[in-house]
């Protein structure tokens, strides 16, 4: 609180400098796309038993709006001194999902805290953001040996292979992903980058054998979706028919065949975005593209405005996730990507990954709201 | 914007700056891909994705009809349809534990259990989501088991369906016909969907060779589906390909020209005997009142619940149970037929019908005797030759009018081809002639003629046939096409098609001729001499001719007759009598054979045929009699 309010010089009234300071464009680009993500969720429920979870969802994105707000308010030059605190923190949670840990559909990624399944390898998310931004800090401020960066950065992947663990391919991917842009954007000498990739493909193959049954079996029906019609390729073909049955201009809101008739499974999660297309046509996609584009660039912006390196990290990697979060979840909807449990933010259900994203969103508010020029 | 003109720009952001167009390019790469695909598959394939996806979602379901009933003369139902309880399983839902539970429910044994497996299996491969029938016709009491289950047993359903059934049992048994399965050949070739494999098909009989009509059009049912093949309501037409209901129609009932209490008293009237026919025909319109032919099987077997055993004991009777013996069978028609012979030479005025001609008892032709049936007849004429079937009489007639002018007569009459009754693959019979003889390689002899002329040899009829031959004899000449469907009339009672009787042609005959033929008839009944003078009636006269038709198969061996049923045996001998009644303004024609009977056709076949003209008569006197009028009551509920 106290870095707002140093840093408060204009404006007489504590709304007038709240509304001077908050980046509006960036809540605004948010809000559309929530609305469109809670327009979909409740078409993607209709007619089936599971309407209460679109209550459940406002729920969600309220208590996310309360954290974005709170972490648009809180300095985030706070969080340098705590990020491997932080990222401890979420590592000991999830060792302790692989030990107590709520098991659904053969896999084990949830906390179960009674009020709801919490689910670490989301907040890991934000924890290795946090960690990257303090590491890029660290090499800002003074000359850290080279030993020493390599340590934090094996600390920086250990969430990667505990979330392999689970098994959750999505999950681990993603932070592997965000870990890799901040450090294609930040890191000053391009040969640690090509040691950083080289070092990922020499790695392939071993995560291979490492691979659960399953997972390789949907790298298999990505590859060649008419292996079996009806088993493993059946999530793609059916998003596919339905995403293309939408055409130009859409079957109308909540007259979407393949959603209607269930032809899609658990399409609030995973596939809403084949809803959307189905009931909205191009023009609906296009739409959503471009909103999510105005985000992302909206940003890139921001970091690139940033009072500091720290800051401008921050943003990077929010953005960073939120980029490969999109592109994955759609290419996977569009059949382009293998079948990996990847939300698609601000529109997918689910309550450790709307307060991710907010919490995420509210580190680039928070960021925004400090730059230069004020 | 973003990358120029950030004023302030701190010094450690100098690699982000420098990067941030590539961060542009990525993103822009990676959406514009995602809008390309999007552009595929919405704009460039989007009507085929669409169109897929409906022809997924809607579903249609045929409604079979309902078959039409098969009704006698009178109205009275012959075969109907009953309620039945068939078993159904979804492929979709049903699993081996819910099959076991079944099969342990209903005490079905290894075979039945594997037959239900079989056809899961055989439909799970289709994928139409739509249940099978698994179990037909299980009777309220395992239905209710079954029922009673319903919550352990996923995906098994009873559903409550018509089922033929024929009121009477074996009644008419091979006229009417049975049903069973489509082949699975026959559900190859048959198009559309018209038949399930679970459904039944008219094999024999009326039920085959009218089967389109009895048949009805199935209905269409047309809904949408889940992705798990369940129902859902859904008022969007654009997902349903034509009207969503159009309803079955019923199949068309059959009047037939059968006599229901005629038809019982004839199979009442062989009851005695192992193996017999018996045809009624009315001579003025070529109906028939009557088809018997014994041994037969009973339809509501043979309709989906034959065994293996029973078939293979159908099969394995030497009398042929599944053969048609009034259509499907060819037999000697012996004496009955040596009133063409007569007409070949009195006709030509060869001889004249009251010459007198002798008969020594037997007839010597080159080195064989021919013997006449019993001792010599003395001097005899056409009635007296007819009165005491005398064999050395038509020898001479046929010696003097050779072979070929008693087939023409034969042929004129209807025998040597078909009589168009058009039912159970009718025979067409056989009217040898010189050169046919020739055809066959045989060098004619003259024993060839006598042999035809009285009904053996090489002449073979069918008793379908001779009953219409003695229609043309009573009615004075006019050949009736045999008729056994009266009229089709809808499942509410109009009328769709009224079938006319139809005349052949008429014989070439004298009619003072057949006057001659008819006295000598009378004569053979209700003359003290004549061969069925024992069968006379006191109720109603008739007249007719009996016969004793030698079987061709070999001699009779002791051991055979141990497998043989008793009362028949191959090498004996068929006893025919063929007639017409009343005597004087004749009205049925009436034929009946004795299979194998090696008795004499006056002894066994005129007792049958005078029980079932005096029955006739009866119900031409009485109407139907109470036991049938509450049969009456029964067919129009």
């Amino acid at each position: 609180m106290t870095g707002l309010r140093s840093s408060m010089v204009v404006g007489s009234s504590r709304w007038t400098r709240f509304n001077a300071r908050f980046d509006w464009p960036l809540f605004l680009a948010i809000s559309l796309i929530v609305g469109i993500g809670l327009l979909n969720l409740y078409s993607a429920l209709s007619g089936r038993t599971h309407q209460r979870l679109f209550y459940r969802q406002i729920v969600w994105l309220s208590v996310g709006l309360v954290g974005y707000m709170v972490m648009t308010v809180i300095d985030y030059r706070v969080w340098q001194r705590f990020a491997w605190v932080v990222l401890g923190a979420v590592i000991l949670m999830i060792g302790l999902v692989g030990i107590v840990g709520s098991t659904i559909k053969g896999s084990n990624r949830w906390l179960d805290l009674g009020v709801f399944n919490l689910q670490p390898s989301e907040i890991a998310k934000i924890a290795v953001i946090l960690a990257c931004a303090r590491l890029a800090h660290e090499t800002e401020t003074r000359e850290l040996p080279l030993v020493e960066v390599l340590l934090r950065v094996a600390v920086l992947c250990v969430p990667v292979g505990l979330v392999l663990l689970q098994p959750d391919l999505g999950s681990a991917s993603l932070i592997l992903l965000i870990i890799l842009s901040v450090g294609f954007l930040m890191v000053r000498e391009p040969w640690i980058l090509a040691g950083l990739v080289g070092a990922g493909v020499t790695l392939f193959p071993l995560l291979w054998d490492e691979l659960q049954g399953y997972q390789r079996e949907r790298i298999v029906a990505f590859l060649d979706p008419e292996h079996d019609p009806t088993g493993i390729g059946w999530h793609t073909r059916q998003s596919i028919l339905a995403v293309g049955s939408g055409r130009i201009t859409g079957e109308g809101y909540l007259d979407g065949t393949q959603n209607q008739f269930r032809f899609l499974p658990e399409q609030w999660t995973d596939f809403p975005f084949s809803v959307w297309a189905e009931e909205w046509g191009f023009l609906g996609c296009l739409l959503l593209l471009v909103l999510f584009a105005f985000l992302l660039l909206w940003i890139l912006n921001a970091a690139l405005h940033a009072r500091d390196r720290f800051g401008a990290v921050l943003c990077i990697g929010v953005g960073a996730m939120i980029f490969w979060h999109v592109v994955v979840n759609i290419a996977m909807v569009l059949g382009l990507a293998p079948v990996v449990g990847v939300t698609l933010p601000l529109v997918s259900y689910g309550g450790s990954s709307v307060l991710t994203v907010f919490l995420g969103l509210g580190l680039v508010s928070s960021v925004s709201a400090r730059r230069h020029g004020y | 914007m973003l990358i120029r003109n950030a004023p302030g720009m701190v010094e450690p952001l100098r690699e982000l700056r420098r990067r941030a167009r590539w961060v542009l390019a990525v993103i822009g790469v990676a959406f514009l891909i995602l809008l390309g695909r999007l552009w595929q598959l919405q704009v460039i394939r989007g009507e085929r994705y669409h169109a897929r996806v409906l022809s997924i979602v809607g579903s249609e379901q045929l409604i079979p009809a309902i078959r039409g009933k098969i009704l006698d003369r009178r109205g009275r139902a012959l075969v109907d349809n009953r309620p039945a309880f068939n078993i159904y399983a979804d492929p979709e839902t049903v699993d081996d534990a819910s099959l076991d539970l079944l099969a342990q429910l209903l005490t079905l044994d290894d075979d039945e259990r594997e037959r239900v497996r079989a056809r899961v299996e055989s439909i799970r491969a289709r994928k139409n989501g739509l249940p099978v029938q698994i179990l037909s016709d299980q009777g309220r009491d395992r239905a209710a088991l079954v029922q009673q289950a319903r919550q352990r047993l996923s995906g098994v359903e009873v559903r409550d369906e018509p089922y033929r059934r024929y009121v009477h049992g074996d009644l008419a048994a091979h006229a009417l016909g049975y049903m069973n399965h489509p082949t699975q050949a026959e559900l190859a070739k048959l198009a559309d969907n018209e038949y399930e494999a679970h459904e039944f098909i008219g094999r024999h009989g009326i039920e085959s060779q009218w089967e389109r009509y009895l048949r009805g059009k199935k209905g269409i049912e047309r809904f949408v589906v889940d992705a798990t093949g369940t129902r859902v309501e859904s008022d969007d037409d654009e997902l349903i390909d034509g009207p969503r209901f159009v309803p079955p129609e019923p199949g068309h009932n059959l009047v037939l020209t059968l006599d229901l209490d005629l038809q019982r008293a004839a199979e009442q009237a062989v009851r005695r005997h192992a193996a017999a026919a018996v045809v009624v025909v009315e001579v003025n319109t070529g109906r028939i009142l009557t088809l018997v032919s014994k041994p037969s099987f009973d339809p509501n077997i043979m309709t989906g619940h034959l065994t293996h055993a029973e078939d293979t004991l159908l099969r394995s009777d030497p009398r042929q149970p599944y053969l048609d013996k009034t259509l499907r069978q060819h037999y000697p028609p012996g004496s009955t037929f040596k009133f063409v012979t007569m007409i070949a030479a009195v006709d030509d005025e060869v001889v004249a019908a009251d010459q007198e001609l002798e008969c020594k008892g037997w007839h010597k032709r080159g080195q064989r005797r021919f013997h006449c049936s019993g001792a010599a007849h003395g001097a005899v004429n056409v009635i007296k030759a007819i009165k005491r079937s005398c064999n050395v009489y038509v020898w001479q007639l046929a010696e003097l009018v050779t072979l070929d002018r008693v087939a023409e007569v034969a042929v004129d009459f209807g025998f040597g081809a078909p009589t168009g009754l058009g039912l159970n693959g009718e025979l067409p019979g056989r009217m040898p002639t010189r050169e046919w003889y020739e055809a066959q390689g045989r060098t004619f002899k003259i024993g060839y003629t006598l042999n035809a002329s009285t009904g053996q040899g090489d002449v073979e009829v069918t008793v379908v046939q001779l009953a219409m031959a003695y229609a043309a004899l009573a009615n004075g000449g006019a050949l009736y096409v045999p008729q056994v469907v009266e009229r089709m009339e809808t499942a509410t009672g109009e009328v769709v098609t009224e079938y006319e009787p139809s005349l052949r042609r008429r014989v070439q005959v004298k009619s003072e001729v057949l006057e001659v033929l008819r006295q000598g008839m009378w004569q053979v009944v209700n003359a003290e001499g004549g061969t069925a003078y024992a069968a006379r009636s006191e109720q109603v006269v008739f007249a007719g001719k009996t016969g004793t038709a030698q079987a061709r198969s070999g001699r009779r061996r002791k051991k055979d007759q141990e497998q043989m049923p008793p009362g028949w045996h191959p090498s004996r001998d068929h006893a025919w009598f063929a007639g017409y009644a009343p005597a004087d303004n004749p009205e049925i024609a009436v034929v009946v054979l004795i299979e194998h009977a090696g008795e004499h056709g006056g002894a066994v076949a005129g007792p049958v045929a005078k029980q079932v003209i005096e029955t006739w008569w009866k119900l031409r006197t009485d109407g139907p009699t109470d036991s049938t009028a509450a049969t009456v009551q029964e067919g129009q509920q």
